[in-house]
């Protein structure tokens, strides 16, 4: 390789929280104007690899070089000042801050140490978006009033701000449409011939291959490949390094008949404005049918609205044929809906609380007379539930925060099993999860579709749309541009549908 | 304390082995480290006490005392503790406590007797509670915001009434309750009703439905929703639910001080928080204890108790109270952080 | 500094002893420090209701501003009664009355105000002295006299005349009358309830205390507790040194409003064997000191009916004139209220007077 030292080393990084360890000896190189793809499924550390890398983490072990000379970096201004600059998923901009002010926070420009030169700071802010490709973006703007894309283009903006030679991007074409994801390979491209490396984190291969240099994959807190050609390595190998198997995933067998009878749950012209159309679609008994499309694609939305969580401008949802009160949880949840929500510890979980009283939220007034919980009956039914999803560790005491992320989803299945439920609607049962727990979780919502539930599944993963559902409905845009049997399609086939949106029969 | 056992009703679920449940595990089970510690405070004070004033301190007049002075605070910090462990705050207590006490002190209330007063107290005390609530679950309103709206307006209605004016009480039958013929089997009845609210207060917060949603709604807020709980009523109950302890509260005072005041329960609310976070309540909301918060008070008030024998003035009872919380609230956090 | 007292009351500090001549009529019910007089003087037979002051024919019409603080306490809320009903007996007198506030920044709003409004005199109770002084040399320099009712500005630039009450006084007649009811009995003990601790004037009435008992080797002062001005907070102090001192001879209690509750403990405590001195002068004290069956036996005057006085002094500043009798061509600068002791003897003169 270069004679040179890399610009960036990082050897033997371990990080411990409580209960995990999520890094485990990692070894990083990346050279001065590469692009240095960093590959893993969620859970593989690459969150807490570049927070170390960032400084807002200290590595309980290992060393890390920059430009061959050891360094400790303490805090987020450290690795700033050495110009490691990090472009996070979540972006990190004050929204009721303008452009400019964004751009220039923590540094402003100056004039006698404390009276900010706006002015300047604009003109320099104006500058920057220029070379991003955004000259359209007004510097003086508040960021409140910007689309999300303009706001991926701030952010890099402030990390240009600084005198800067590495770039962490973290999934940042997650939220941009096709156009917007060109600019921003024309910008890492700019970056890295003027010298600047970046580490690009991305779930999609595709993108790797295009403007990758070299490859690291992360599996379980340890780096499993490090600097692979990103070019010239087969799609089959990357996702074995990932997955830690050739086949990355084991779905259940269907049953041998469809399920018939009439429709559990119906949802006629069900819309709400600036989300989704009107959709329609039945569930019936046994069957699993998925949503697929991408982020944005108004897949939450709508099982929220199913749900009740959220207002429907226009449409219905039926359950055995009786409407349910538009935009009510309580009636949703008393016509035997259940929803397991994309962000777990957020919308579905008691952090502090015991599983058992996770388990026996939803129902507790099948165990109260006249108010008064007869506990030995909870924790006698709460146990019963996770028994029989195999939740583990089999303690219904023990606190729903010790509990890996397969098995607080299991604990959220069991509160819906436990209440009895008819229509269970998931949304990303499998994230967090990880890949060997999740063949389980998948034979788990089978098993209990065979039982007589009825699904509705929603994920951002399409085989695993593929793999586990009878019926999928392709959605873009707040549309659905398709809907066949699961056998029917493969993946290239919904990517294509997704992307272009091409309505084939 | 005893445990309610209720004999399974479903006997074909595979019940668990008795000595699991955390019911059977007896007093240790609820007595944790942080109980303990808080028990730990007290026994110091009781012996700095015991050290200081023996004669006067370990006195049954003294205990009396103490447990008196304690009870109307105490009411109200287990109202408190429910709104707090819901993840909300409730600033207008101590402005309930004087709109309640005035309200059922007023020539015309008195006129009614004991049940007009003890009736308007509660009453208005409800009254107060379901403003709060109304404002808070169905308006939309931030708690903090709500209750200070309500602690601004009670205690303005609080001097409309009185004019600034003592309401001195003469219904003599209420009298007698504070006095020392009233006491069964030594205990003044303003402590019964303490002890009371408080056993009640714990067998809600930890045997019912209510307190189970209590702690979810404040644990999380959106994964009560999702999980179907009907949090807005949740949210009004609660409010009700510390506006009944202001008014209890408010009527017990009114016992023991023999009258009606438009200054009354001055800064309740800062120190049933205070009392309430000694205990273990998690100000963020979704842990409350009942248990910690009695406590709470009663350090609170056996401090007092301490300085006031010994003849300390109100400057250094200030500085002490002041330096017990933050000491209090960092050995919990030791405590908490070492299992 | 104030060693040598006898029981006999003297002039405070502030009071220029040389401008108090005043017309007793003129602060009614109270008794005036005029030099060295006994607690009360035979010309105040009137008393009570309030007798317009001296020259009480019509006049030059006169508007005068008044602002206290909010009426939180039977005796604030005595002092605008008082003021108010003055006001009403002179037909030439116009009394513009702000509500009233505790907050410093509202209550120099509302005097800016009256300011604006061109009022000839302005009365002012403020929240707090010091804080007030600007807006009182504001009021001054715009030609505005303002009478300063009982908490003192910072300078005397700020007001045309000081009118309040005694509070050393208050405690050095307290601590007399009790160390004159104890003369004889050895190794007698004493108990102080104060007032809010935070105050100024809570700390000037200890110290009057504290003075007069020094003339009663006999007496020692055992305990001092601060309640708050409340009854609650006087109820729970007053438990609590009921319970640190079994025995003690005498009490004095700051404040008759705090008393209620003080009283409601030492029944609940059923403990007589002690006598109690009150302070301020409410209805209820005055109507415990008559029936005699308590331990309340007497209470030191805080009058209210010094508002009374201070539009007496405002109408006159507003006309121009002297009071008749006593200070002829102008009102004096200063005016100190005496803080009489009122017991069984005297109460029914000063019953009237009591603020509920």
């Amino acid at each position: 390789m270069a004679p040179e030292p890399p610009l960036l080393s990082m050897s033997g990084i371990t990080k411990s929280f409580p209960g995990v360890r999520a890094l485990d000896g990692v070894d990083l190189d990346v050279q001065a104007g590469e692009v240095h793809c960093l590959l893993g499924q969620n859970g593989a550390g690459k969150s807490t690899l570049i927070k170390v890398l960032a400084g807002a983490h200290q590595p309980d072990t290992g060393t890390i070089r920059w430009r061959g000379e050891e360094v400790t970096l303490r805090s987020p201004i450290a690795a700033m000042r050495l110009g490691i600059a990090t472009i996070y998923q979540e972006l990190d901009l004050v929204e009721h801050l303008s452009v400019a002010e964004n751009v220039h926070l923590g540094h402003e420009p100056t004039t006698a140490g404390f009276v900010v030169r706006g002015k300047a700071a604009r003109a320099s802010t104006a500058q920057l978006l220029k070379r991003l490709g955004h000259p359209e973006i007004d510097p003086g703007r508040l960021v409140a009033r910007l689309s999300a894309a303009q706001r991926q283009i701030v952010s890099m903006a402030r990390a240009l701000s600084h005198d800067v030679r590495l770039i962490v991007m973290d999934e940042p074409s997650a939220a941009l449409d096709p156009d917007e994801v060109d600019n921003l390979f024309r910008i890492v491209g700019d970056l890295t011939a003027d010298g600047v490396a970046v580490v690009y984190i991305s779930h999609r291969l595709e993108e790797i291959r295009r403007i990758g240099d070299r490859v690291t994959v992360l599996k379980d807190g340890r780096a499993v490949a490090g600097g692979l050609p990103a070019e010239s390595t087969p799609t089959r190998d990357v996702v074995a390094l990932m997955t830690g198997r050739s086949v990355a995933y084991v779905f259940p067998e269907r049953p041998a008949s469809a399920p018939e009878g009439p429709p559990v749950l119906e949802v006629r012209g069900l819309a709400r404005d600036g989300e989704f159309a009107p959709l329609d679609l039945r569930v019936r008994p046994g069957e699993i049918v998925g949503l697929a499309g991408l982020v944005g694609s108004g897949r939450s939305e709508i099982l929220e609205t199913v749900y009740g969580a959220r207002r429907p401008t226009a449409g219905q949802v039926l359950v055995d044929g009786t409407a349910l009160r538009p935009g009510s949880v309580r009636a949703a949840v008393r016509a035997g809906l259940g929803l397991a929500p994309e962000e777990r510890k957020a919308q579905a979980l008691l952090m502090l609380e015991s599983v058992t009283r996770n388990v026996s939220v939803s129902s507790l007034s099948r165990f109260a007379r006249a108010g008064w919980i007869d506990r030995r009956a909870e924790l006698g039914a709460a146990r019963a539930a996770t028994r029989e999803l195999s939740l583990r560790p089999d303690a219904p005491s023990a606190p729903v925060r010790t509990l890996s992320g397969g098995n607080q989803q299991k604990a959220v299945l069991a509160r819906w099993l436990l209440r009895g439920c008819r229509v269970l609607l998931l949304d990303e049962p499998t994230r967090g999860v990880d890949v060997g727990a999740r063949a389980e979780l998948y034979a788990v919502i089978r098993r209990l579709a065979d039982e007589g539930l009825a699904v509705l599944l929603v994920s951002s993963e399409v085989p695993e749309v593929l793999g586990l559902a009878d019926r999928v409905l392709v959605l873009r845009e707040g549309r659905v541009v398709h809907t066949a049997p699961a056998r029917e399609l493969d993946e290239h086939r919904v990517l294509d549908l997704v992307m272009e949106g091409s309505p084939a029969t | 304390m005893t445990q309610p056992v209720s004999p399974p009703r479903d006997s074909t679920g595979k019940l668990p082995p008795v000595d699991r449940l955390p019911a059977f595990r007896g007093l240790l089970a609820h007595t944790d480290v942080r109980t303990l510690s808080l028990l730990g405070v007290l026994a110091v004070l009781v012996l700095i006490g015991g050290v200081t004033r023996p004669d006067e301190f370990l006195d049954t007049r003294n205990l009396q005392l103490v447990l008196t002075q304690a009870s109307v605070i105490g009411v109200v910090t287990v109202g408190m503790t429910f709104v707090i462990t819901s993840g909300g705050i409730d600033l207008s207590v101590g402005a309930i406590v004087a709109l309640s006490s005035v309200w059922a002190t007023t020539v015309a209330t008195q006129e009614y007797g004991f049940a007009g007063i003890l009736f308007t107290a509660v009453l208005v005390g409800v009254g107060c509670g379901l403003v709060n609530g109304v404002l808070i679950a169905y308006g939309g309103m931030v708690p903090f915001i709500a209750t200070l709206a309500m602690l601004a307006s009670a205690r303005g209605l609080a001097l409309q009434i009185t004019d600034g004016r003592t309401q001195i009480v003469g219904v003599r039958g209420l009298l007698d309750l504070g006095e020392r013929d009233a006491y069964v089997l030594g205990v003044p009845p303003l402590v019964i009703v303490f002890a009371v609210v408080t056993v009640c207060g714990w067998l809600i917060l930890n045997r019912t439905t209510f307190g189970r949603r209590t702690v979810a709604v404040g644990g999380n807020a959106e994964a009560a929703r999702l999980a179907g709980i009907d949090v807005r009523r949740q949210r009004l109950y609660l409010y009700l639910l510390s506006g009944l302890c202001c008014g209890i509260a408010a009527f017990l005072l009114i016992v023991l001080s023999g009258s009606g005041q438009n200054t009354n329960g001055n800064l309740y609310e800062l120190d049933a928080i205070a009392a309430a976070i000694i205990g273990g309540t998690l100000l963020s909301g979704g842990r409350g204890t009942i248990t910690g918060s009695v406590l709470g008070v009663l350090i609170f008030t056996t401090i007092t108790n301490i300085f006031a024998l010994n003849n300390l003035q109100s400057d250094v009872q200030q500085i002490a109270k002041g330096a017990i919380i933050v000491a209090a609230v960092l050995v919990q956090r030791r405590t908490a952080s070492t299992p | 500094m104030r060693k040598g007292f006898t029981a006999m009351p003297e002039p405070t500090s502030f009071t220029s002893r040389r401008g108090l001549l005043l017309g007793a009529a003129a602060v009614s019910s109270a008794s005036l420090l005029v030099g060295c007089t006994s607690n009360a003087s035979d010309d105040e037979e009137t008393a009570a209701g309030g007798q317009p002051a001296a020259s009480d024919s019509p006049g030059k019409p006169v508007t005068i501003g008044f602002a206290g603080p909010q009426a939180d306490h039977g005796w604030l809320n005595a002092i605008n009664d008082n003021a108010k009903r003055r006001a009403k007996k002179y037909s030439d007198v116009t009394l513009e009355i702000t509500e009233g506030s505790n907050d410093t920044a509202a209550q120099i709003g509302q005097i800016e105000t009256l300011i604006n409004k061109k009022v000839d005199v302005l009365v002012v109770l403020p929240a707090d002295g010091k804080a007030l002084t600007q807006v009182g040399l504001k009021a001054m320099r715009a030609g505005i006299p303002v009478v300063n009712l009982d908490r003192i500005f910072n300078s005397p630039q700020a007001y045309r005349c000081w009118i309040g009450g005694d509070n050393y006084g208050m405690g050095l007649n307290a601590g007399t009358y009790i160390g004159e009811k104890l003369k004889g009995k050895s190794d007698a003990r004493v108990v102080e309830l104060a007032g809010l601790d935070n105050l100024e004037l809570t700390k000037q009435r200890t110290q009057g205390f504290d003075d007069a008992l020094k003339n009663y080797p006999n007496i020692k002062k055992v305990a001092r507790q601060a309640a708050d001005f409340t009854v609650e907070s006087g109820q729970a102090k007053m438990a609590q040194l009921l319970q640190a001192q079994s025995k003690f001879d005498a009490l004095w209690n700051h404040d008759d409003d705090q008393g209620v509750g003080a009283l409601r403990a030492v029944e609940q405590a059923g403990r007589d064997d002690f006598l109690m001195v009150g302070g301020a002068g409410a209805l209820s004290a005055f109507q415990a000191i008559k029936q005699d069956n308590g331990v309340l036996k007497a209470t030191v005057l805080y009058p209210p009916t010094m508002a009374a006085s201070a539009i007496d002094l405002a109408r006159a500043l507003g006309q121009g004139k002297g009071v008749g009798g006593l200070a002829e061509y102008e009102i004096p600068s200063s005016v100190t209220l005496y803080s009489a002791v009122v017991d069984k003897d005297n109460v029914d003169r000063y019953m009237p007077t009591g603020f509920r």
